[in-house]
């Protein structure tokens, strides 16, 4: 039935607007990637361009997809034209494809920039050759935390990839340590990125907040014989030959094969409506409840003089032409007589 | 739908409704007002005689457990709280069904074959003439005839339903005029499937027991005409809602009178207003009687075969928000 009374909301003192960022904190461990559901959660498409990851087998409703990987490489990396080639135009259109959506193009020619290891994009330090890992943004929500990308890979062979050849631990943590909310990082067309960083350092990709895109050299296997192999058939490359001569979904296989542990915050933007319902001492202190009355008496009150008394459960939210536009409950009866003037913030999440 | 966590700070949980959600994806989404409700508050848990003293007289109304705020419209406000200024009130007025036998040219609810059902009758004479049979219900005050704009109708009253305060004229202004408790008119709610628009009173409707004399006769004088529909927070799917007129309802107690106050109002003390209701049934309901009704069923046990849909009708004062819910059966006879 219709509110019979209601009370404006001044849109100058009793509406107000907020934003306010929500982190996740989200980890992604290397066995869901490799290992736990025997490949069943990678997805591989018949075009070949990329492979998808999920955290189930995806033929099940219950996956959710967490992210992509491909592999590419410029037209100007020294793979590019090398003999025994596979799906090297495809390589070759997913490396421009990342590049001219994340950065753009660049001189009178239009070419497409390349990637690069600093926060310059003065053509040099570029990553010609590089791995992507372009998150879902079912968890990247609206954006990648700056500062809170982690991920370790192992650096090692293809039979022990988190050991060296020594036998010690061969992982590399990449982190985007020095970006931050004021700085750290580089805008470009495709949102702003930072830096990946080894421990020691040394930059190994760079991570694109808002896109969700990681982009990850292939410096860090530079010494690795057998980066990519296989017993039938027989084959064992190290990057270079991989990025060549695998697939772009055997290359993939490599990649994951090798990732321990990713995490990040993710941030979702809450943009919110704050509508300060004021309560008058003098109103709302009586109720159309029909157990408000007994034989038309009110309950609350054994006499005339007594105070009214009414509880509040429910705000009702309504448009000019008492249309309930939304509604709020209260945790527990709030209760409303003539001696109290109350002041309930009501909070509308877009 | 779960209850709200009220173990800790009291906290407000709201969501948008769907009205809300289609207003955002047409652009028209603004907000100006708001309302407060209490529906989840039973005021019986109100003890004003606690053995611990009066500071735990609303123990148990503070401990209601409130449920999550739910999308549909229709589970929003029911009840809303109200804003009358005078804080001395004690007695606030009711809405109900007059099915007084000493009123003529209105409607009662028959005692069978069920007694929670008002009968309204579609237009065709087939169904008249058989409801009126000595077998069905047997008489023209046991049923509405759709679109009958001479009656009979459904009156209702509003005013304080109690005997501790007479139902005389003194008290009336003073319990009712002067705290602004008297509709003047009606919102009537009905289910747009089954029902077209509802008839009310039309200007210079009276009912009271003081113009036949001094033995306290009601009289009743009407006639219906066309309710305008209105533009109101319905909340409920597919109904639409009218507002009626209402008559200052004359009916007093006077000691004096042979026909006691009570024989004649369905109110025991100071009468409010009073209005009338028929309905005009939407023509080839057929569809409806076999989706939402029963369809050639022996009502009455004559043989007669009735095609028929229940529904509500709500009905609430515009002023002091009181609301009645009539119980109405649309029937059609079908053969035998």
């Amino acid at each position: 039935m219709a509110v019979i009374n209601y009370e404006p909301l001044d849109s100058s003192t009793d509406v107000t607007t907020t934003v306010t960022l929500l982190y996740e904190a989200i980890p992604l461990t290397g066995t869901i990637v490799s290992g736990t559901y025997s490949d069943e959660n990678i997805k591989n498409f018949t075009h070949g361009m990329f492979q998808a990851v999920y955290d189930y087998p995806y033929l099940s409703s219950s996956a959710n997809h967490i992210f992509d990987l491909a592999v590419g490489y410029s037209s100007n990396s020294t793979v590019s034209g090398s003999t025994s080639v596979t799906q090297e135009s495809k390589k070759i259109n997913m490396y421009n494809e990342f590049a001219q959506v994340l950065l753009g193009y660049t001189g009178s020619n239009n070419t497409v920039r390349e990637f690069e290891k600093d926060l310059n994009l003065d053509n040099t330090g570029s990553i010609r050759n590089a791995f992507f890992v372009n998150f879902s943004r079912l968890i990247t929500k609206d954006q990648i935390k700056k500062g809170s990308f982690s991920m370790t890979i192992g650096t090692g062979s293809w039979a022990d990839p988190f050991r060296d050849a020594a036998g010690n631990a061969g992982v590399e943590t990449l982190t985007d340590a020095s970006a931050s909310a004021t700085g750290g990082t580089n805008n470009t067309i495709g949102g702003d990125y930072g830096l990946l960083y080894t421990t020691g350092s040394t930059v190994r990709g760079v991570v694109f907040y808002q896109a969700g895109i990681a982009i990850l050299s292939t410096s860090s296997w530079d010494g690795v014989a057998d980066f990519n192999s296989s017993s039938s058939p027989v084959y064992s490359y190290n990057t270079a030959q991989s990025l060549a001569s695998a697939s772009i979904s055997g290359s993939c296989d490599a990649l994951r094969h090798r990732i321990q542990n990713i995490s990040f915050n993710n941030t979702t933007e809450i943009n919110s409506t704050i509508y300060f319902c004021r309560v008058p001492h003098n109103k709302y202190n009586y109720s159309a409840n029909p157990t408000y009355v007994s034989s038309s008496e009110i309950r609350v009150k054994s006499i005339a003089s007594d105070t009214p008394i009414s509880y509040i459960t429910t705000i009702g939210l309504y448009s000019p032409n008492n249309e309930l536009m939304a509604i709020a409950k209260l945790s527990e009866p709030l209760r409303k007589d003539p001696s109290n003037e109350i002041t309930l913030r009501v909070r509308l999440d877009y | 739908m779960a209850f709200l966590d009220n173990s800790g700070d009291i906290i407000l949980d709201a969501v948008l409704t769907e009205e809300g959600r289609k207003a955002m994806a047409d652009g028209t989404f603004r907000i100006s007002k708001f309302g407060l409700g209490d529906d989840e508050i039973d005021y019986s848990l109100y003890n004003k005689n606690h053995a611990s003293g009066s500071a735990y007289a609303d123990l148990d109304i503070l401990q209601t457990p409130v449920f999550e705020a739910f999308t549909q419209t229709n589970a929003g406000i029911n009840y809303g709280l109200l804003s009358l200024t005078n804080v001395a009130i004690l007695y606030l007025p009711v809405l109900k069904v007059n099915e007084k036998t000493t009123v003529s040219n209105t409607v009662k609810k028959p005692v069978s074959p069920s007694s929670g059902l008002f009968y309204l009758a579609d237009t065709s004479t087939d169904t008249t003439t058989n409801l009126l049979a000595s077998t069905a219900l047997v008489s023209s005050d046991k049923f509405l005839t759709s679109d009958s704009s001479t009656g009979p109708a459904v009156l209702l009253e509003s005013g304080l339903d109690t005997t501790n305060v007479a139902g005389d004229a003194a008290n009336k202004s003073t319990y009712l005029v002067a705290n602004n408790l008297v509709d003047s008119t009606f919102y009537v709610y009905y289910d747009n499937r089954f029902i077209t628009s509802v008839l009310g009173p039309a200007p210079g409707a009276t009912f009271d027991n003081t113009s036949l004399g001094t033995s306290g006769t009601p009289s009743l004088s009407y006639t219906l005409t066309n309710a305008p529909p209105v533009t109101t927070d319905l909340q409920l799917s597919n109904y639409s809602s009218a507002r009626v007129s209402a008559g200052a309802d004359g009916v007093v107690k006077n000691s004096s009178y042979s026909t006691t106050d009570t024989n004649v109002s369905a109110i025991a003390g100071p009468r409010a207003s009073f209005t009338l209701l028929n309905f005009v049934v939407k023509p080839n309901l057929d569809t409806e009687y076999t989706r939402y009704g029963s369809v050639s069923q022996d009502v009455f046990g004559d043989s007669v075969l009735y095609s028929y849909i229940d529904t509500t009708i709500y009905v609430q004062g515009t002023k002091t928000g009181i609301q009645a819910q009539i119980p109405l059966r649309i029937i059609k006879y079908i053969s035998g």
